[in-house]
């Protein structure tokens, strides 16, 4: 069965190991436990709960449309707030009071979760990168230490080391202490490499560049 | 099957034709050449096609006095008051000819105006001061004023119901709505062809403009130019340039009669002209109904204007303005993150909300397109009702008056 090679590649395990006994998990290895296993609940909206003909709303996941304002970006006195407010507590309401299906019940392989929607929950999805908040804990001392130490040796103590020893940010140890000699020399080094290169890679590395300017231009 | 005569069908809708036109120089011209009765032949003919010398391509005008001077070569010494006169040394047509043009009356009735509106008038915005350099026949004042009204409906349209847009993007906008290459393609639209050579002799439904020679270049003051200074801020783009934005000042119109110009820009006098003269003669409820009709409708995506350099700053910069929790970039699905095509949805959230959402094939890509979607839907952000101010124009009652949102202005890093 050749079809099973995918969904068996994309079942997730549980990344963090746990000291909990492994409950028994079977693989799909015959075609009907597959038909089963691929035979999903319709989407609320094809299957009304009036016998009128109704109108069927279900378009392809997309990303939000931008004039659609979010919550917060509303001003106080617009009415929309009230209207998104009811909006939330009612769609909350229903998801929480929906059932899950019996075939994706906890132990069973749909509830992997890559099988099934999010269920809704208070928790946010994980962040990209880890927060952090701003300290500002380093003193005039400090930076005179940091110039200190960038002034007398910069091939030992770079941006980088500067950065993990007072515990801020390599952004900081530019503005603080900036040195223009070792600047230069690892500018002319790049540019030597960068002299090496051959069209492809050149060509690649500008396309790269211009693919990152369509960021922040929605193409 | 019996064909039916399409001269006798309509006959009694038109009016009557009066006994004698002479005044239409292509009269002659087309009973020459047009079998009668034979409608299955269609010719076409070319406005400014040699039209040979006849009498009735003269015109009665008043011998001009010594003070005026419109026509360099009328001005011999005649003895006698009234002449007449050949109409190819007239720089445009007369205005006595605009009531017998088919292509006048056809524009009016096109562009649905009303009766009212002379088509003298519509004759008149259809001269480009590049065709005739006498202020009294060109369209060059109608299209100052028409370029004025159209920058103060568009702009107040845009403040009014995107409170919040920068102002590049505001500048882009009225570019996109009436801008010259808007107004050349609206023209296009609505049917209006050029005259090949200016003239007397020329129908005055065409547009006409001294063109261009092939080869030739641009003249020098429609042409980019450098700036004056090299830091144009927009507050001198605001106050001292056009509508658009420009580093420079536009020609004026009174400054283009000597030069040949590009189709665009006598196309984009002739909208502006029109627009004025709608003004002048019907009233500006009838304006701002036409420009509603024919400029508004036009579909622009705001949203494609945006250009962000960096737009995960402005957003914090933002949040940080407004008093919100600094954004947060969260993941929200992915697909593939250890092939070759990963796909990752990444949302900005500030504490719970979620401000924007963007996909992208690598983290950073998916993280600077939501904030870059966060910073879009903050900018076009409409409020729900909205009057424009001149929609109050010349009323007494107040109280329909809803004063319109006034935003602290756009993120500056």
């Amino acid at each position: 069965m050749s079809t099973c090679k995918p969904l068996a590649r994309i079942c997730i395990r549980n990344r963090q190991p746990s000291f909990l006994p492994l409950p028994q998990r079977r693989h799909e290895s015959t075609t009907r436990r597959h038909k089963k296993l691929l035979n999903l609940p319709a989407a609320p909206s094809y299957t009304p709960d009036r016998s009128q003909p109704t109108l069927i709303f279900n378009p392809p996941s997309s990303a939000p449309s931008v004039y659609h304002t979010p919550l917060k970006f509303l001003p106080k006195d617009d009415r929309r707030r009230q209207l998104y407010a009811a909006f939330q507590t009612a769609a909350t309401q229903t998801a929480h009071r929906t059932a899950s299906p019996a075939v994706a019940a906890p132990g069973t392989p749909l509830s992997a979760p890559s099988f099934l929607p999010p269920r809704p929950s208070a928790g946010l999805p994980p962040p990209v990168r880890i927060p952090y908040d701003k300290k500002y804990h380093l003193t005039d001392a400090d930076i005179v230490e940091i110039q200190r130490l960038r002034r007398e040796d910069p091939e030992r103590w770079t941006r980088v080391r500067l950065a993990e020893k007072f515990g801020c940010s390599q952004f900081f140890v530019g503005l603080v202490a900036k040195n223009e000699g070792k600047a230069e020399r690892v500018e002319s080094e790049h540019e030597r490499s960068r002299a090496r290169w051959g069209v492809r890679r050149r060509t690649a590395r500008e396309d790269r560049g211009r693919r990152r300017e369509l960021w922040g231009r929605d193409a | 099957m019996k064909r039916i005569r399409i001269s006798r069908c309509a006959q009694q809708l038109l009016a009557q034709p009066s006994p004698r036109r002479p005044l239409c120089p292509c009269a002659t011209v087309l009973q020459r050449n047009i079998t009668p009765h034979n409608h299955r032949i269609q010719a076409r003919f070319q406005t400014t096609a040699a039209i040979q010398n006849n009498e009735d391509l003269e015109i009665e005008i008043e011998e001009p006095s010594a003070s005026e001077a419109i026509e360099s070569t009328s001005r011999s010494s005649a003895p006698q008051r009234r002449r007449r006169m050949r109409l190819e040394n007239l720089p445009s047509p007369h205005p006595s000819a605009a009531s017998h043009s088919a292509k006048l009356s056809a524009l009016r009735a096109r562009l649905s105006l009303h009766q009212r509106f002379p088509l003298q008038t519509l004759a008149r915005t259809l001269v480009h001061p590049s065709a005739d350099p006498d202020p009294a026949f060109n369209n060059a004042s109608l299209s100052i004023l028409g370029a004025n009204l159209l920058g103060y409906y568009t702009t107040e349209y845009l403040m009014c119901n995107y409170p919040r847009l920068p102002m590049s993007v505001i500048f882009a906008a009225q570019y996109a709505y009436v801008g010259p290459k808007a107004l050349a393609t609206v023209a296009s639209e609505w049917g209006i062809e050029a005259a090949a050579e200016p003239g007397g002799e020329v129908d005055p439904g065409l547009l006409q403009f001294k063109r261009i020679k092939s080869g030739d270049d641009v003249p020098p003051a429609l042409r980019r130019q450098a700036p004056w200074k090299w830091n144009v801020t927009t507050t001198h783009k605001i106050v001292a340039t056009d509508e658009f934005g420009s580093n420079n000042a536009p020609p004026g119109p009174h400054s283009l009669s000597a030069t040949a110009v590009p189709m665009e820009e006598a196309a984009q006098s002739f909208v502006r002209a029109l627009i004025g003269a709608l003004h002048l003669h019907l009233g500006s409820p009838l304006v701002k109904r036409f420009f509603r009709d024919h400029f508004l409708s036009r579909h622009l995506d705001i949203s494609t204007l945006f250009d962000f350099r960096t737009p995960t700053r402005d957003l914090s910069r933002l949040c940080a303005r407004e008093g919100f929790e600094a954004p947060v970039a969260r993941l929200i699905s992915e697909t593939g993150r250890l092939s070759r095509h990963p796909v990752f949805v990444v949302g900005v959230y500030s504490g719970k909300d979620k401000l924007g959402e963007g996909a992208g094939s690598s983290l950073n890509e998916a993280r600077v397109r939501a904030a870059a979607a966060a910073l879009k839907a903050w900018y076009l952000y409409r409020p729900i009702e909205v009057t424009v101010p001149s929609s109050m124009e010349g009323e007494l009652d107040t109280s329909k008056w809803k004063p319109n949102m006034v935003d602290c202005g756009e993120v500056i890093v």
